[in-house]
């Protein structure tokens, strides 16, 4: 036993000296670790951005390291940017997701809802509602979410209100007396984008007070307008101001419900891109969530995304990043809308095909802010 | 004894004074090195009062009922989900809505020949009726279901195992069969139908269903294809189908694709049946167009409120017939498989998912919580209580042997006889009285069989690696009586309780997760482990051997300085279950006191080698812990194992703890040693950094138990026992270093005995070779024969005609010393003399022998002095042979080559090749060099006067043939060695006679080794001083004096299983070069090599006694008393080699 002892310690010797090289090299590089002023993502001149919000099974926040690794292998592509939901409801800055996310090598992008329990749609204005946060209510919450967001240190990519030109979210200007005119106000602007963008910067301001750098705010509107008559409930109408958002972004998304029309990504993204370029031509522009259900009858999904992608490349080179919407749910009729990548073989192949362009970029660039 | 008064005598004491103080000494050393003995092994008896934490609560304390309305605490749906699925207008049968009025309906009531609008097909049966249909489902995961399978399996005519999983929507089927299930199900006729299912890793995988349904028609093929192969592969009888949430949207694909199977599997033999869930999936089977294909459906009839749903009965009754009495309108009766639930479930308020139970651990939980009663009572007909654990609220619903006889009777109403039972292992062990019963044995009788509730079997209660064990064992009983609707309630009186596995210390939070490493501390890994520990900050638990922490005092005090917890892991690593009670405590007390002795820090936890599983199920490995947690520790498990040990490779290790992690373990197990371990280091960091990432915490079992180190680890109180606590740290300190000398020892000692082993063979050939040389001589001078006798009467006279009948062609006289004997050898020696005037005798009183020479000595006028013994015989050409050496003036003395003459007896024939070494290859190789050590008394030529220039024969020893011989060399004699001069002489025949002579030659040895030790390596005796006088010392003193010891460890070793390679090593060494060295002598002495084989006996039987002999002499030495002749009972056995009969 002893005698052979020795022997052992020069083997054991020989494999960590194999074994040193290959761990050095598979390190991967942390993106946005590095102690120091505080960094954000840069936007690529070319190409863009592959993401994903991926199904983790309960609820919109909540990630696991393995959902991720698992999407990552089956779409055959690291992902820039992972997506997912803060609820208000939840009173806390979400520490354990930005973690899990900025380990796996991504920049997280998160929907920072002003949304009560139980976060589902089509409910009326709750007690996070836009008065309440005007009115101070909320403000030492949003001022500890802010100091946590300041102290995890990760350049966050942060859209507060989403889809606000909708009315399935309580926070929808539809919910503030849409397009009534302001009477006290001139030049009588909708009284709903009026207190949707006062909200909006009353709760950026209050988190850039507490010294945040590393937010970057991201103003994030759904393809269709609902209701879509007139002019009040335009993308423009909600634009808080240039100071208030470093991202445009939009939903956007293909059949999605048996009740709707199949139609093509170009046919549900154009004027939506076009109307949103308007707003702010010199922002970056994302798209922060994209997806189709798997209607075998209506169109083919695989057909649709190999499409996108092709679109994305020839028509919408400025778009600089894509978030995929990868979930399955269960409607009231039984059936399901089936958003995953992989709700069928074809689908899953297509969408690998796709991102596996080189134009697709699986890696998130930070510079320091200035 | 006769005295000889002399005072030079070595070793003697001859004021007497030395052995009374000696034995002084000894007593006093010997009473306290037995009191220290006594109460070094007392302490490892004595059983540690540990204060088990707090946080180490009994079941008792830490469960209470709860009181509860369950009509308020359970939400019913306004309208029962399945009348939207009646098919009343089809078959014209009428479904009750109402299950109450259904009961009212007879079966005979329903028209039996209602013109069908079903096909003609439907009348024909597809498969044989399900008449006696008894289905198993079998849980892979639990040992309960296998442990079920085996004792009902000549009830069940089906079993279903979960074999079979879509994976993807690619048409691949992962197949996972189990051959003792194979075995079984062969054995008892069983038919096999695995369950082909979407889950996977705990996950519906609706894709993998829709995939194949909804894809081209090459997909399915591929599909059906795998499906039959597998299924083949796995001997089954088919397949039962359990498909979940998959989009009812595509029912026509689904439909095709069923029907596809249905064929494709037909054409094999091979039966299909679908699991048919109760709900508004439903809707994804086309019932009707399916019961023309598909053998059977298996209604599960049971989770009307599943482990996601809130807490409610899992199979109410009214819930029960209500969706029975629907989907059974379907198809034919006969086609329909009732499965029946036989679990339970424990919803725990916050958690998304309740446990699925088992009925003992529902009996458990019931009666630990003082449940008074408990019922199964109209309107559910499904019992159900709430009870705390520690504070969280939980809610069981289950279902017995009542559910189970109401839910069959509803189902044999309808004519439906097949039966599965869902599951295995889970099941209250009385359904297994029911169910082959008609409806009409359904009675009084059966009801009363079923009411007592036996405690055979273990539960489990909470979650946790934290375990301890609960044996309280007693049995329960139930009332159970039909109620006035004709169904049957029961009502639990006495809760049966089970001996059971409590489990604590999940931590406070999903995320909290903790290493431990075991086998260790070992020199090589265990450092490495700390130090990428140290660098992560990480804190981990190390189950310690008690062997390794012996060897490594210094790694068990780092593990400890750097933060981290320790337990016992015994001190052998033996299997619980297969030693001693006694063994047990040992094994932990021994642990305890080492860790005590160097950390100063006791532990209380503990984890069984082997079996550290976290859910324990056999008596075997759970009455184990019952024994160590009576000792005060605390069981400690794990639930994430990668099995490192069988160094899968390091990315296999992570994936597997991987795996464990996302199913929710939280305790994982590493090694740090017993083996290569390189993979569990390289793994570490990635592990650390993989549980960072995923947002885990990792902590230290107390933080996991809610508690501080010190109380897992309690410092050794100062006062509790000093004295105790000193004789077990020194004991060990001492066990430790006999240990590393015995191991040191055994090392040098192998390598000296083969350096030896080489040294003698090539030594003892050159002599060979060179004596072959050697010219004949002629050396021929007058010379005298000299016997010392002393009661010889049996052998002096052949002895004497020996000699007389020699062909030695020069003078010769002979002159025998008769050292006063008591019998006729005078006489003898006398009609000798008569006869032949070259015999004198002289006679003396009894003086020993070595006066006696010297006597015979000083009569003789001849220079050239041959002796021999009273036992020895020459041959005619021996006294020739063995004195041509002494025609060179400088040879002091010739040694003849002694036999052993008698080789009757065993003893005599091992004594043979005893000799034949000792003569043939020892003094061959001694002489080589000058260095032989004795000349033997028994065949020696002397040169008188070199003898009294040496200073004579000399009485100071036992041994007066080395002492001279010794005495010689120190004049500068040479000593010479005739091969060919040879002897017979008689050995002894019994072991005790040979055991007083080797105490002569041993003690006469020893004395002789101290008289002249100054020779000992003195460079001025060169070969003699540097080679043949310590090889006797080491030898054949201190090794034949040691080897014993290390015999009895061997023989330990043997016994206890230990593994100690390298003691077998030593062992086999030194038997080797006996056998080898005895072989090359009998080659050179041209006597058969069979022989050589008697060193194996030898080696057991003749070395104990040499040792023996050896520390007998050290005593008599230091005893310091006089020795006498110890002389050898003759038996005149050795045979006449003369040659010449007298």
């Amino acid at each position: 036993m002893k005698i052979l002892s020795a022997n052992r310690t020069v083997f054991a010797l020989f494999l960590l000296l194999g074994l040193a090289l290959p761990l050095g090299a598979t390190d991967l590089p942390v993106a946005g670790q590095t102690a120091g002023p505080a960094q954000k993502l840069i936007f690529p001149e070319k190409g863009a951005y592959t993401g994903a919000y991926v199904d983790f099974g309960d609820g919109e926040d909540n990630i696991t390291l393995e959902a991720l690794e698992k999407f990552e292998k089956m779409v055959g592509k690291h992902q820039a940017i992972i997506a997912f939901g803060n609820f208000w409801g939840e009173q806390a800055f979400p520490k354990k997701n930005v973690m899990i996310v900025t380990h796996y090598g991504a920049t997280p992008l998160i929907f920072w809802s002003p949304w009560d329990k139980p976060y589902s749609e089509g409910l009326l204005p709750d007690r996070f509602n836009l008065y309440n946060i005007l009115s101070g209510a909320w403000d030492a919450y949003i001022d500890k979410w802010a100091e946590d967001a300041r102290d995890c240190g990760k350049p966050l990519l942060v859209a507060w209100g989403i889809e606000m030109n909708g009315t399935w979210f309580p926070w929808s200007g539809y919910y503030y007396g849409g397009g009534q005119k302001d009477l006290l106000n001139p030049p009588n602007d909708p009284l709903g984008p009026k207190i949707y963008k006062e909200a909006y910067r009353y709760v950026v301001n209050r988190v850039r007070a507490k010294g945040v750098k590393n937010i970057q705010w991201v103003f994030h509107v759904n393809n269709q307008s609902y209701p879509p008559e007139g002019t009040w409930n335009r993308y423009a109408s909600y634009y808080p101001g240039a100071d208030y958002v470093d991202v445009l972004a939009l939903s956007v998304y293909g059949k999605i419900s048996k009740y709707m029309g199949w139609g093509s990504f170009s046919d549900v993204f154009r004027l939506a891109y076009e109307e949103l370029r308007k707003v702010a031509p010199n922002k970056p522009l994302i798209v922060a969530e994209w997806g189709i259900g798997e209607y075998p009858q209506d169109g083919n999904k695989a057909e649709w995304i190999k499409n996108a992608f092709q679109d994305f490349q020839e028509r919408f080179p400025q778009v600089k990043a894509a978030v995929f919407w990868h979930e399955r749910w269960q409607n009231k009729d039984e059936s399901y809308s089936n958003l995953r990548v992989n709700s069928s073989p074809e689908a899953l192949s297509a969408y690998r095909e796709g991102v596996s362009n080189p134009r697709w970029l699986s890696l998130p660039q930070y510079q320091p802010e200035k | 004894m006769p005295q000889i008064h002399d005072t030079n005598f070595v070793f003697l004491d001859t004021q007497g004074k030395r052995w009374p103080r000696l034995r002084l000494c000894i007593l006093l050393f010997g009473a306290i090195f037995f009191i220290c003995s006594i109460m070094f092994v007392q302490s490892l008896f004595v059983v540690s009062k540990f204060q088990l934490p707090p946080s180490i609560q009994l079941l008792k304390e830490r469960l209470r009922v709860l009181q509860k309305d369950e009509l308020q605490a359970v939400k019913k749906p306004a309208k029962p989900v399945w009348l939207e699925f009646s098919r009343i207008k089809h078959t014209g049968r009428q479904i009750m809505s109402s299950p109450k009025a259904q009961t009212a309906v007879k079966p005979q009531t329903v028209p039996p020949a209602l013109p069908q609008v079903s096909p003609p097909a439907l009348l024909q049966p597809l498969s044989t009726p399900a008449k006696k249909i008894c289905l198993g489902f079998y849980a892979t995961w639990d040992p309960n279901s296998l442990a079920s399978l085996k004792a009902h399996a000549h009830q069940l005519t089906h079993v279903c195992p979960e074999w079979l999983i879509m994976e993807d929507g690619t048409g691949t089927i992962l197949a996972k069969p189990d051959p003792t299930v194979q075995g079984i199900a062969k054995q008892n006729g069983i038919i096999l139908l695995p369950l082909l299912t979407n889950i996977l890793d705990d996950v519906w995988q609706p894709e993998a269903v829709e995939g194949v349904a909804n894809g081209p028609a090459e997909r399915r093929e591929l599909f059906i294809k795998n499906l039959t192969a597998r299924l083949l592969e796995a001997g089954a009888g088919g397949v039962l189908i359990d498909w979940g949430q998959v989009d009812p949207t595509y029912k026509n694909n689904i439909t095709q694709l069923l029907q596809q199977i249905a064929t494709a599997l037909h054409a094999k033999d091979m039966e299909v049946w679908l699991r048919i869930p109760m709900g508004r999936e439903l809707m994804l089977y086309d019932l009707e167009t399916l019961s023309q294909d598909v053998d059977h459906f298996v209604a599960a009839l049971h989770d009307e409120n599943s482990d996601t749903d809130p807490p409610g009965p899992i199979a109410s009754q009214n819930w029960f017939e209500g969706w029975l009495n629907t989907i059974t309108a379907y198809g034919r009766p006969s086609q329909w498989i009732v499965e029946l639930g036989a679990y339970g479930y424990d919803w725990a308020n916050g958690t998304p998912r309740a446990e699925t139970v088992s009925f003992a651990d529902v009996m458990t939980r019931a009666g630990r919580a003082g449940v008074q009663t408990d019922k199964v009572e109209p309107p559910f007909y499904n019992p159900d209580f709430y009870y705390s654990d520690d504070g969280t609220e939980h809610t069981v619903w289950y279902l017995d042997v009542a559910t189970f006889i109401n839910q069959l009777k509803a189902a044999r109403k309808l004519d439906i006889t097949g039966v599965a039972i869902y599951e295995l292992g889970a099941e209250d062990p009385a359904v297994w009285d029911v169910v082959g019963k008609e409806p009409s044995e359904i009675n009084q009788e059966l009801l009363q069989k079923v009411s007592s509730l036996n405690s055979d079997g273990v539960t489990q209660v909470g979650t946790g690696e934290f375990l301890t064990i609960e044996d309280t064992r007693a049995d329960g009983f139930r009332k159970v009586s039909f109620d006035p609707t004709g169904n049957v309630v029961a009502t639990y009186e006495k809760f049966p309780s089970y001996l059971t596995v409590s489990h604590q210390g999940n931590g406070k939070d999903i995320d909290e997760v903790a290493l431990s490493f075991d086998d260790g501390p070992d020199p090589e890994w265990t450092p490495q482990i700390l130090d990428i520990l140290k660098t992560k900050g990480v804190k981990a638990s190390f189950f310690m051997v008690g062997m390794q922490m012996e060897n490594n005092p210094g790694l068990v005090r780092r593990v400890l300085q750097e933060g981290h917890e320790i337990g016992v892991h015994t001190y052998t690593h033996p299997n619980l279950a297969l030693v001693s009670e006694e063994r047990i405590r040992l094994e932990l007390n021994a642990t305890q006191r080492l860790l005590e002795s160097i950390t100063g820090r006791s532990t209380i936890l503990f984890r069984p080698p082997y079996n550290a599983d976290s859910r324990p199920t056999s008596l075997d490995e759970i009455l184990p812990l019952e024994t160590v947690q009576s000792m005060g520790y605390v069981t400690v498990t794990e639930d994430v194992d990668p099995e490192d040990w069988a160094q899968p490779g390091t990315d296999e290790i992570l994936d597997r703890i991987k795996m464990g992690r996302q199913l929710g373990g939280n305790v994982i197990l590493l090694h740090d040693a017993g083996g290569d371990r390189a993979e569990t280091v390289a793994a570490l960091p990635k592990i650390i950094d993989y549980l960072n990432n995923r947002g885990d915490k990792i902590v230290s079992l107390g933080t996991l138990l809610g508690e501080p180190s010190d109380a897992l680890m309690p410092a050794v109180r100062k006062d509790q026992d000093p004295l105790n606590r000193i004789v077990s740290d020194s004991g060990f300190r001492i066990f430790h270093i006999v240990e590393t000398f015995l191991w040191s020892f055994m090392i040098v000692a192998t390598v000296l005995v083969v350096l030896r082993t080489i040294a003698v063979l090539v030594l003892a050939l050159l002599q060979q070779r060179q004596s072959a040389k050697t010219q004949e001589s002629q050396f021929t001078p007058s010379l005298s024969v000299l016997i010392a006798a002393y009661n010889e009467e049996k052998v002096i006279a052949k002895t004497l005609q020996s000699v007389l009948n020699t062909t030695y062609p020069g003078t010769l006289s002979l002159w025998v010393v008769d050292d006063g004997s008591a019998d006729e050898t005078s006489a003898v020696i006398e009609s000798f003399a008569a006869r032949d005037p070259r015999v004198h005798l002289i006679r003396q009183s009894n003086m020993g022998k070595a006066l006696a020479l010297r006597r015979g000595l000083a009569e003789i006028a001849d220079d050239i002095v041959v002796t021999l013994d009273a036992d020895t015989q020459f041959q005619p050409d021996t006294l020739f042979k063995l004195i041509q050496p002494l025609e060179n003036p400088r040879v002091a003395a010739v040694s003849g080559h002694a036999k052993v003459g008698n080789l009757r007896k065993f003893i005599a024939r091992c004594q043979s090749l005893e000799y034949i070494c000792g003569f043939k290859l020892d003094r061959q190789a001694y002489y080589y060099l000058n260095c032989i050590t004795v000349v033997p008394g028994a065949i020696s030529a002397l040169r008188k006067s070199a003898v009294i220039q040496a200073g004579g024969i000399s009485t100071d020893t036992l041994a007066e043939d080395t002492d001279l011989t010794l005495s010689l060399h120190r004049h500068g004699f040479l000593i010479s060695y005739a091969a060919d001069a040879l002897a017979f002489t008689e050995a002894p025949e019994t072991i005790t006679a040979l055991a007083k002579q080797r105490f002569r030659w041993g003690f006469g040895t020893i004395q002789c080794l101290w008289k002249h030790r100054d020779m000992v390596m003195n460079t001025h005796f060169k070969a003699l001083g540097c080679f043949s006088l310590p090889g006797i010392w080491f030898f054949q003193v201190l090794l034949v004096a040691i080897a014993p010891i290390i015999d009895l460890l061997v023989i330990l070793s043997l016994l206890f299983g230990w593994s100690s390679p390298a003691l077998y090593a030593y062992f086999a060494v030194f038997l080797l070069m006996d056998i080898l060295l005895a072989a090359m002598a009998c080659l050179m002495e041209r006597e058969p090599v069979r022989q050589a084989w008697l060193a194996v006996p030898m080696r057991f039987v003749y070395r104990p006694m040499l040792s023996w002999v050896i520390w007998k002499s050290l005593f008599k030495a230091a005893k310091g008393v006089l020795v006498g002749w110890g002389k050898l009972e003759r038996t005149a056995s050795v045979k006449d080699r003369t040659g010449i009969s007298s």
